[in-house]
């Protein structure tokens, strides 16, 4: 159309090549980024067993008090069962530092592949890119849903 | 005493499951992904199924399709704890035989409430 305004992209200056040093650095970057997360997912684990275990005596402990007070017993094992659901956060962060470590791998591959180019061998060692989005969708800790078929 | 399989790659969700059947007084066998559960489920009975969706090797749904195959787990119930929540998932999982979908984080109490539902 006469007199139509240019894209605004039209406009951008041309892109800067980035040099070969400069990719392996971000690459570097990417990758600590991942050890990070996965040394986060290892720690998690690792405190929500430790959790668990404890968890699971305090369990034991309330169920071996006297028996004058059914009631409270009850409500103090129903605040475990809470604790319970609580503690699934380690899960479902698992899963999203799972995925996050696979998206940072595969852009540092990338950019392995833009600084020293690709040939056959190299295409091998390349990460595959997450086929679909992060399964997880939960925004909070509130107890999913049940359907019965 | 009714016995379940419960079925997760990740060992702190086996623990917290196991932990919460346990104490609703279920004997409880752990399997880490679809392949070991099929392995077990082949030496035994089991009076319900509950496994994760997204496991390596073999997956919740292919488990269930697997199961269903089998004679000895035609009727069994098998129910789904998963983070997976889109209906084009639960489908896939109803279709496959699943008895339940369940999103985690799951509640103790609305599980063993579910658990003692199907069994009946």
């Amino acid at each position: 159309m006469e007199g139509e305004m240019p894209h605004a992209g039209c406009l951008s200056p041309a892109p800067t090549p980035i040099s070969p040093l400069a990719l392996i650095e971000l690459q570097d970057h990417l990758l600590a980024a991942g050890h990070d997360l996965s040394r986060l997912a290892t720690l998690l684990d690792d405190a929500c067993r430790q959790l668990l275990l404890h968890f699971d005596a305090a369990t034991v402990q309330v169920r071996a008090l006297s028996t004058d007070d059914l009631a409270g017993r009850e409500r103090a094992c129903a605040e475990i069962g809470k604790a319970v659901t609580g503690l699934q956060f380690q899960d479902l962060s698992s899963q999203l530092v799972t995925h996050a470590c696979d998206r940072l791998r595969y852009c540092a591959d990338r950019l392995a592949t833009a600084a020293f180019g690709s040939d056959d061998d190299a295409e091998d060692v390349v990460a595959a890119a997450p086929s679909r989005p992060n399964p997880v969708t939960q925004s909070e800790m509130d107890a999913g849903s049940v359907e019965l078929f | 005493m009714s016995s379940i399989l419960a079925v997760d790659d990740s060992a702190s969700m086996r623990q917290m499951v196991s932990f919460t059947l346990k104490n609703a007084g279920y004997d409880v066998v752990d399997a880490i992904d679809g392949v070991d559960a099929l392995h077990k489920a082949g030496e035994r009975k089991f009076d319900l199924v509950l496994t994760d969706q997204n496991m390596p090797n073999l997956d919740g749904i292919g488990l269930t399709r697997k199961l269903r195959e089998s004679a000895a787990f035609k009727a069994t119930p098998i129910l789904i704890l998963t983070t997976e929540s889109s209906d084009q998932m639960k489908q896939a999982g109803r279709a496959a035989g699943a008895t339940g979908w369940l999103v985690k984080p799951f509640d103790p109490a609305k599980l063993i409430e579910v658990i003692g539902k199907v069994l009946r």
